[in-house]
């Protein structure tokens, strides 16, 4: 049986991934053919079976997910704006992956973690890497559109904002977690000195 | 020429509304209040239209259907 904290916590990734499924769907649907399509709509898949995987992990852990309103997305929007072109959308993944990336790598050093955590935790890690890839890509084939310069400076503005959401919202996710890092290393410590 | 008939029918389309409810001075909040629902629609007329230079500075200066038909125009006109 989880605990609250790892519970919101594999909550709160389970209605992440949806939502960035549900807004990558449906993008994937208005691209015209061609590598964006193509990569887009796998990383929509990706986003889904991720969102698979932590409701699948909560209950092989017995517990059941807790239906949250917030996902990162929406902040993301709060602190950024709204991205206005298909530009500014990837730029904003961008930096919300590599966001990502820090949440799960900072997760897995929870001493003593469940398998199935561990296990869910490292086939995400390996998509949201290829995620990071395309989407690096894309943004530089559009270089000829927007221009490198205006590119670089959306990433900025963006990563800007990330460092705002961090300070709100994600901070809750990274407190819970070095709650349970804390937590978990002092029952280890009990264990030890038994 | 920018046909703004089209860009029109696409909105209604995307709204499910017909195009005699769409009206200039409607606020594109009133069309569309889901935020992310509108990046979609505004990224899939862009994609149709073929309007690639869209900046969210242009979005802070439209508020309504008019002004978002006039910032495709200029737009399109721009474009190579």
């Amino acid at each position: 049986m989880l605990d609250e904290n790892e519970l919101w916590i594999l909550s709160f990734y389970r209605t992440s991934e949806i939502s960035g499924a549900l807004f990558f769907g449906r993008l994937a649907k208005s691209m015209k053919p061609g590598p964006i399509q193509r990569d887009m709509t796998k990383h929509f898949t990706d986003e889904a079976v991720h969102a698979w995987y932590w409701t699948a992990c909560i209950e092989k852990l017995g517990s059941k997910p807790i239906k949250l309103s917030a996902a990162y997305q929406d902040q993301y929007l709060s602190a950024a704006g709204m991205p206005a072109n298909l530009m500014e959308v990837l730029a904003i993944t961008q930096v919300f992956e590599r966001r990502a990336i820090h949440q799960y790598m900072l997760h897995s050093q929870i001493p003593n973690i469940q398998p199935e955590t561990e296990e869910a935790l490292g086939k995400i890690v390996e998509d949201e890497k290829w995620h990071i890839q395309w989407i690096r890509d894309a943004l530089r084939s559009m270089e000829g559109d927007y221009g490198k310069d205006l590119i670089d400076a959306t990433l900025k503005r963006f990563h800007e904002a990330d460092q705002e959401v961090y300070r709100t919202m994600s901070q809750e996710h990274e407190e819970r977690i070095k709650h349970l890092i804390k937590q978990k290393t002092g029952r280890m410590e009990n264990v030890r000195s038994r | 020429m920018f046909d703004q008939d089209k860009l029109k029918e696409k909105i209604a389309e995307f709204i499910k509304k017909p195009v005699s409810f769409l009206k200039e001075e409607t606020a594109l909040t009133d069309l569309v209040a889901e935020s992310f629902a509108l990046i979609e629609m505004l990224i899939e007329l862009q994609e149709e239209f073929e309007v690639r230079f869209f900046v969210q500075e242009d979005l802070r200066s439209i508020k309504t259907l008019g002004d978002l038909i006039r910032l495709f125009e200029s737009h399109a006109t721009a474009s190579p």
